[in-house]
């Protein structure tokens, strides 16, 4: 978006609801299903409006039931419609991965472009007090579903236009939101636009050392990289926005400019969005300095010292940045 | 004696809000316990209920504005004739109460 472009300040939940407004509009075949999205607008209130515009055909309440949910979802759209299905907290997407991941996935590929599965699978991930089950950041374990696109959108502004993309794609997506990004407000452009998936962000430009990050993780990195320029080193943000596809040219553009790379994620680093990333990069710019950071692995407690003890802060990344650059400092030259 | 109304605070997880819906106009008199003002916040909207009576005399932020919590939303005052200052700085915050639905 240019920083022309006439914009409104919208809360996150309503940059939601907006983008589902509008392709529900636009494409009467478009279903909506989840727990409390009726009358009650969502969980966030990002859903407010849409029942009374829509009514309860188009916009569905579901009983607790995950896998029956995406089930159906994937059925309405495998039948030539459209959903999207919204899953409180991506910790009960587990139950729900079959469909999404043994159906809706590989539906393209099994009939050979014959049926697809247009399904938008709407989840809230992140740790805010909530404890174990409710706080995780399973993205990684998404990533690597081949016909399945992941999404996770840091801003307002990102959450309407990646969500409009997802609303038209011919396969399913899931778009992950975050607990910490509803409370925010952001400018989002006036004009209708998608945001294309596969296409990072340079939140912060800076020469020595690249952050990638996302959804909530943008947050504390942009902290730490004003903390960091206070001591004349400059991070280079960069919002991946898209896990799946992953903007790598963005990415490595930027590591070749830096030298250096700095994952950082609210997930577990094994097997983590970090550590693709950092392989990736590395595949591309062999020379670069990668170390990753992410939580700890334990699970989240509700307790919120233990909580913020397991989750990278601000501190915590910018003291990793300190201890990489410091290591390339000392690199023997090859 | 004049007064500013400010948004009010703390909300968990609140740092700003909008102004959705003024009740009482400028020049306009409440009695303690009217509906002066609604503002929206994430996922409420926040009433502020007058606890004195007194004479809303100018509005500094109209509605669709965006205000941090405790900044100024309106000067008010006791009666309807003290000379207004030209800005709300060092004006003693109305006392208020305030509910979120």
């Amino acid at each position: 978006m240019s920083a022309e472009a006439p914009a409104t300040r919208l809360f996150f939940r309503e940059a939601i609801a907006r983008a589902l407004r509008e392709e529900m509009r636009a494409q009467p075949d478009l279903l909506l299903l989840g727990q409390d999205i009726g009358a009650f607008g969502g969980p966030y209130r990002e859903f407010a409006g849409l029942h009374a515009e829509f009514g309860g055909a188009r916009v569905r309440d579901t009983p607790v039931a995950e896998a029956g949910m995406v089930a159906l979802g994937v059925g309405v759209a495998a039948a030539g419609m459209r959903a999207l299905v919204s899953i409180t907290y991506m910790d009960f997407l587990m139950l729900a991965l079959d469909p999404l991941v043994n159906y809706a996935a590989k539906l393209r590929f099994k009939t050979a472009g014959q049926l697809r599965a247009p399904v938008v699978v709407k989840t809230t991930a992140g740790a805010k007090g909530q404890g174990v089950a409710h706080s995780q950041c399973i993205e990684a374990w998404m990533m690597g579903v081949p016909g399945l696109k992941v999404v996770a959108p840091s801003c307002a502004a990102d959450a309407y236009g990646l969500l409009k993309t997802a609303l038209r794609e011919p396969g399913p997506v899931l778009f992950i939101d975050h607990k910490r990004l509803f409370p925010t407000a952001g400018l989002v452009p006036l004009a209708e636009a998608a945001i294309p998936f596969g296409s990072a962000r340079i939140l912060r430009p800076g020469r020595d050392v690249t952050i990638s990050c996302h959804s909530w993780m943008t947050i504390p990195c942009l902290e730490a990289a004003a903390l960091l320029a206070a001591e004349g080193v400059a991070c280079e943000v960069v919002d991946l926005r898209s896990l799946a596809p992953l903007d790598l040219p963005t990415i490595t553009a930027s590591v070749a400019r830096t030298g250096a790379l700095l994952t950082v994620e609210e997930g577990q680093l094994t097997c983590g969005v970090g550590a693709e990333v950092a392989f990736q990069v590395r595949e591309v710019v062999p020379a670069a300095r990668v170390a990753r950071l992410g939580a700890a692995a334990m699970p989240v407690s509700s307790n919120p010292v233990l909580e913020a003890a397991a989750l990278p802060d601000a501190p915590r990344i910018a003291a990793a940045i300190r201890r990489l650059l410091h290591s390339q400092t000392n690199r023997t030259p090859a | 004696m004049i007064y500013q109304l400010q948004v009010p605070g703390p909300i968990k997880d609140v740092a700003e809000v909008r102004v959705l819906e003024w009740h009482v106009q400028p020049g306009q008199g409440f009695a303690a316990g009217d509906l002066i003002v609604e503002v929206e916040t994430h996922k409420a909207v926040v009433e502020l209920r007058a606890e004195q009576p007194g004479f809303l005399r100018r509005i500094l932020s109209a509605e669709g504005d965006w205000q941090q919590v405790g900044a100024p939303l309106a000067m008010v005052a006791d009666n309807t004739d003290e000379a207004l200052p030209e800005g709300p700085d060092g004006l003693p915050p109305l006392p208020f109460g305030f509910e979120v639905t």
